[in-house]
């Protein structure tokens, strides 16, 4: 098995770690003929075609008595449309070997559909179908749903997400950010047909719809392309507008009740938003504090150094209405207040010295050296081409992002330790029984 | 992420099977077109080239893996990988990962039962480093107490995390041990609890002399690297190593036929979710029928392939019993194999009555057999995976790994689609006869259960400051 654990924390930020190879790529912005834009790098190394796509407004749309609404709704999308029944939609897929999909994340819903040159007429036919005429079937509906609370019910036996859970109701509050992907038998009892078909007119359009594609495709296909998949949504998104929320982080720890093994160590604090200027400062930072595997403090001191954890990890969590970094480490349960003591440590050394200046150089060797790694499938490029388009960084980002990382100062990332580093802020959720560490606050595990 | 390797995919296809067709150009019976040679020590070298990336994925497989461990040490050769990465005669602890991570490359490890594996993902023109690096620790290894001892402790966490903290990763573990009677494939990869607790930095010196040889190893290099630069590359850093010991030969315990149908179940308190998982003994390519070992691929896909598997289709769509069916077969084994299917029932459905719903589609699949349409775009799917594979710089040098390291060739690999299209319904009909209709199957089950005890605890926490001394 492998040595270290890459935790389902470390969210969308790897891709963004460029390095000079970049320049060697192209990328073309898209005009359609009905004026959807779109970024390309044209790759004809496969006749693969790799699109992705974002609808922003995700589960943070939902109606907290309907949560798990985005979720179901988006996967019930390829579940049956136009004429063709789910296994007729599903059988039409695979026999064409093309891969389609939509998912809800928490600011937006993704979708992707990946096909060969051969098979592209198909595969907008069929996308098309699903994002402007899902039938949403009793029979496909029902099982959706039932499915997604068999999904539910096996997070409620995983530790990581009990204190996800317990720490997003804790810091986000009434925020829609505490909603609950999946939902619960009751939440997704409630919702409807009318739901599911308003869902489908109010969050697919042209107004929030952002567009990345790499392969086999030229500049003017692609224009059609796109133009026959989304050129016939409504124009405009109906969302629900969603505030900027400051996560309330005082500093508590909350223990939820758990006889394990192990405990579940989930800490939270400030972070920076995508276009905050400290962003790469931010960057190194968290590299060098967790981010960075073997070559990280925490790693270091929890992990080398005292063997008191399989992985500890921090990363930084950009939200569209708000952000944190966040960490996680398991650890014995009796070790747990040791492990606790060590990383409160590293953190406040960090948050009061900064780092050496040998840590910033390494820091960004990496964060420049690793770029070339973010391009090696075509669904991955694809991928950052959407990330940047959705984070408005500029067309000509992956060329400027290296001087970007090499200018960061020491100065830059004192000032950003303290920002993000306050001890006092560093909040902590952990799932397991330690009353030796004195919890503010105890409280069970969700049950349903 | 990377599980412990009872990969419950299907085989040699299992990483290529991520795609799609060959309509556009005539369907190549190659899918990665690998270069390979030999070099005096016996390190055997496999290249495949892609240049639409400047990165290359090093492999270096170890043919040895948890199977191949002294009884009693179970769990050796997962702490020596761990132990790899702690320092070498010219490079000090931390230094590999270190130096790796200046250059932007990414490495990691995996142990499963017949293999071990390192890989360095990094950029084309740091390959080199890469090079140096892996050869340098495959003979100059130079382990220290202040390392291998909390690293012990790192790996019992590792277990607690992924077994004893866990009922899914319990009840896989139970699984493993009921399925084989003897073979080495029943122990966990990461160790019995007890073995585990008590390896010492000698044993891990030990495996590593006699299993650590370029003779017993396959590098891969996949990515934007061409044979000419390999070769150059291969011999000024693995093929300075001196050709070491014979390395010992791959002799199990053997596996004697079962007798007996066998179940398990495994209650927790914690679990929501019940799971229903069935396997039976399967062929493993180098030592099983290989014609059974295709349409076993063959009909994994027709069951299991998706929401299209027309067990979902019966189990889940038709009968509503299920809410998720999951079928796999992996011939890459040194040994045998397993059949696996798994299916969770859907909210208010027992767990007995979708057993039942799964014997009874398994019956009629023996006695009625396929339907031709069924095997036709099983295979479809299955063939057209191989174009998709090629755009991956990680995925060559998984499938040429894995297949070197437990008796299958190059061949065995590049011929995949060919041979998936020679499959025929009578041979898939045969198959399933005899795999699935072998009496000593296992199924496991696992179950709520409010009531059910918590997991003994003190078998299961890390190694104290005491017995260990180095451990704050």
């Amino acid at each position: 098995m492998t040595r270290f654990l890459r935790h389902a924390l470390v969210l969308t930020i790897a891709f963004l770690l460029v390095a000079p190879q970049v320049q060697a790529m192209q990328i073309e912005e898209v005009s359609s003929a009905k004026g959807l834009k779109a970024w390309l790098v044209e790759d004809h190394a496969y006749p693969i075609i790799s699109l992705q796509f974002a609808f922003r407004g995700g589960v943070e749309q939902d109606p907290p008595d309907k949560q798990g609404l985005s979720m179901l709704a988006a996967g019930l999308l390829s579940e049956g449309a136009g004429k063709l029944d789910a296994a007729q939609f599903q059988k039409a897929l695979a026999q064409n070997a093309i891969t389609f999909g939509i998912s809800a994340g928490r600011d937006d819903l993704v979708g992707s559909l990946k096909t060969l040159t051969t098979t592209r007429d198909k595969a907008v036919h069929l996308a098309h179908l699903a994002l402007t005429q899902p039938r949403f079937d009793p029979d496909a509906v029902t099982r959706a749903k039932q499915q997604q609370i068999v999904q539910m019910k096996m997070s409620l036996a995983d530790p990581g997400w009990q204190a996800r859970r317990a720490l997003f109701a804790q810091i986000f509050g009434d925020h829609p950010y505490a909603l609950r992907s999946l939902g619960s038998a009751k939440t997704l009892a409630a919702i409807s047909d009318q739901d599911l078909h308003a869902f489908s007119r109010n969050r697919l359009a042209r107004n929030n719809l952002v567009i990345a594609a790499t392969g086999d495709i030229t500049p003017q296909e692609l224009g059609e392309m796109v133009d026959a998949l989304f050129g016939d949504l409504p124009a405009t998104a109906t969302l629900r507008p969603v505030t900027d929320v400051k996560p309330k982080l005082d500093g508590r720890l909350t223990m939820v009740e758990r006889q394990g093994v192990q405990t579940v160590m989930l800490f939270a604090a400030p972070g920076l938003k995508r276009d905050d200027p400290d962003w790469f400062a931010a960057q190194i930072l968290n590299y060098a504090l967790g981010g960075g595997d073997f070559s990280s403090r925490l790693m270091k001191e929890v992990r080398e150094e005292r063997g008191l954890t399989y992985g500890i990890g921090t990363s930084l969590a950009p939200m569209d209405h708000a952000a944190l970094l966040v960490g996680q480490a398991q650890t014995d349960q009796t070790k747990t207040a040791e492990a606790w003591k060590v990383t409160r440590d590293v953190w406040t050394k960090l948050a009061h010295d900064g780092l050496t200046s040998a840590e910033i150089d390494e820091s960004k060797k990496y964060l420049t050296g690793s770029l070339p790694l973010a391009f090696t499938t075509l669904d991955k490029t694809a991928s950052v081409l959407l990330d940047v388009q959705q984070n408005n960084l500029g067309r000509d980002y992956l060329d400027r992002r290296n001087a970007m990382i090499q200018a960061v100062t020491p100065a830059d990332i004192k000032r950003v330790a303290q920002r993000l580093l306050d001890p006092a802020q560093l909040t902590v959720v952990m799932v397991g029984d330690v009353p030796a560490l004195k919890p503010d606050t105890t409280q069970p595990m969700t049950k349903d | 992420m990377l599980k412990r390797f009872r990969i419950r995919s299907r085989q040699i296809g299992a990483v290529v099977l991520l795609m799609g067709g060959l309509l556009s150009f005539p369907a190549p019976a190659k899918i990665f077109s690998p270069t390979t040679f030999t070099l005096d020590n016996g390190l055997q070298v496999v290249v495949v080239s892609n240049h639409r990336a400047p990165v290359v994925t090093q492999m270096l497989w170890y043919k040895v893996g948890a199977a191949d461990e002294p009884a009693g040490k179970s769990g050796i050769a997962h702490y020596l990988e761990h132990l790899m990465f702690k320092g070498t005669k010219e490079v000090p602890a931390g230094e590999f990962s270190r130096r790796i991570a200046l250059e932007g490359g990414e490495e990691n490890a995996f142990t499963a039962w017949d293999y071990t594996a390192y890989f360095i993902t990094i950029a084309a023109d740091r390959l080199d480093l890469a090079m140096k690096l892996e050869a340098d620790r495959m003979i100059n290894l130079a382990l220290r107490d202040k390392e291998t001892v909390p690293e012990l402790a790192v790996v019992v966490s590792e277990r607690q995390q992924r077994t004893d903290n866990d009922p899914e990763g319990r009840f896989r573990e139970q699984l493993d041990a009921t399925e084989w009677l003897n073979h080495p494939y029943r122990k966990p990869i990461i160790g019995w609890p007890d073995e585990l607790r008590a390896l010492t930095r000698a044993d891990a010196e030990d495996f590593y002399r006699r299993n650590y040889t370029p003779a017993n190893a396959v590098l891969v290099l996949s990515g934007d690297v061409t044979p000419e630069q390999a070769r150059k590359l291969a011999e000024a850093t693995f093929g300075k190593i001196k050709r070491g010991p014979t390395p010992p030969p791959r002799v199990r315990a053997n596996e004697p036929p079962a007798s007996a149908e066998r179940r398990l179940i495994l209650r927790d308190a914690e679990v929501q979710q019940p799971v229903l998982q069935r396997s039976y003994r399967a062929p493993g390519w180098r030592t099983g029928d290989h014609t059974q070992a295709d349409a076993l691929d063959v009909l994994a896909e027709l069951l299991g392939g998706g929401e299209v598997g027309t067990l979902y289709q019966d189990l889940v769509v038709k009968q509503k019993l299920a809410a998720s069916v999951d079928v796999s077969y992996d011939s890459s084994a040194w040994d045998g194999s397993r059949f696996v299917i798994a299916a969770t029932p859907r909210p208010g459905v027992a767990i007995k009555k979708l057993e039942t719903a799964m014997n009874e589609a398994l019956a009629d699949l023996q006695t009625h057999g396929v339907k031709a349409q069924d095997v036709a775009d099983a295979k479809q799917r299955l063939e057209r995976s191989a174009i998709f594979a090629r755009d991956s710089v990680m995925a060559p040098a998984y499938v040429f790994g894995m297949a070197l390291t437990t008796g299958a060739t190059i061949d065995d690999v590049e011929s995949w689609p060919d041979r998936m299209k020679a499959v025929m319904p009578d041979q898939v009909n045969a198959a399933a006869r005899t795999i699935l209709g072998a009496p000593d199957f296992v199924t496991g089950v696992l179950m709520p259960d409010p009531h059910a005890p918590r997991p003994a605890q003190a078998a299961l926490s890390a190694p104290t400051a005491e017995a260990q001394g180095a451990i704050r």
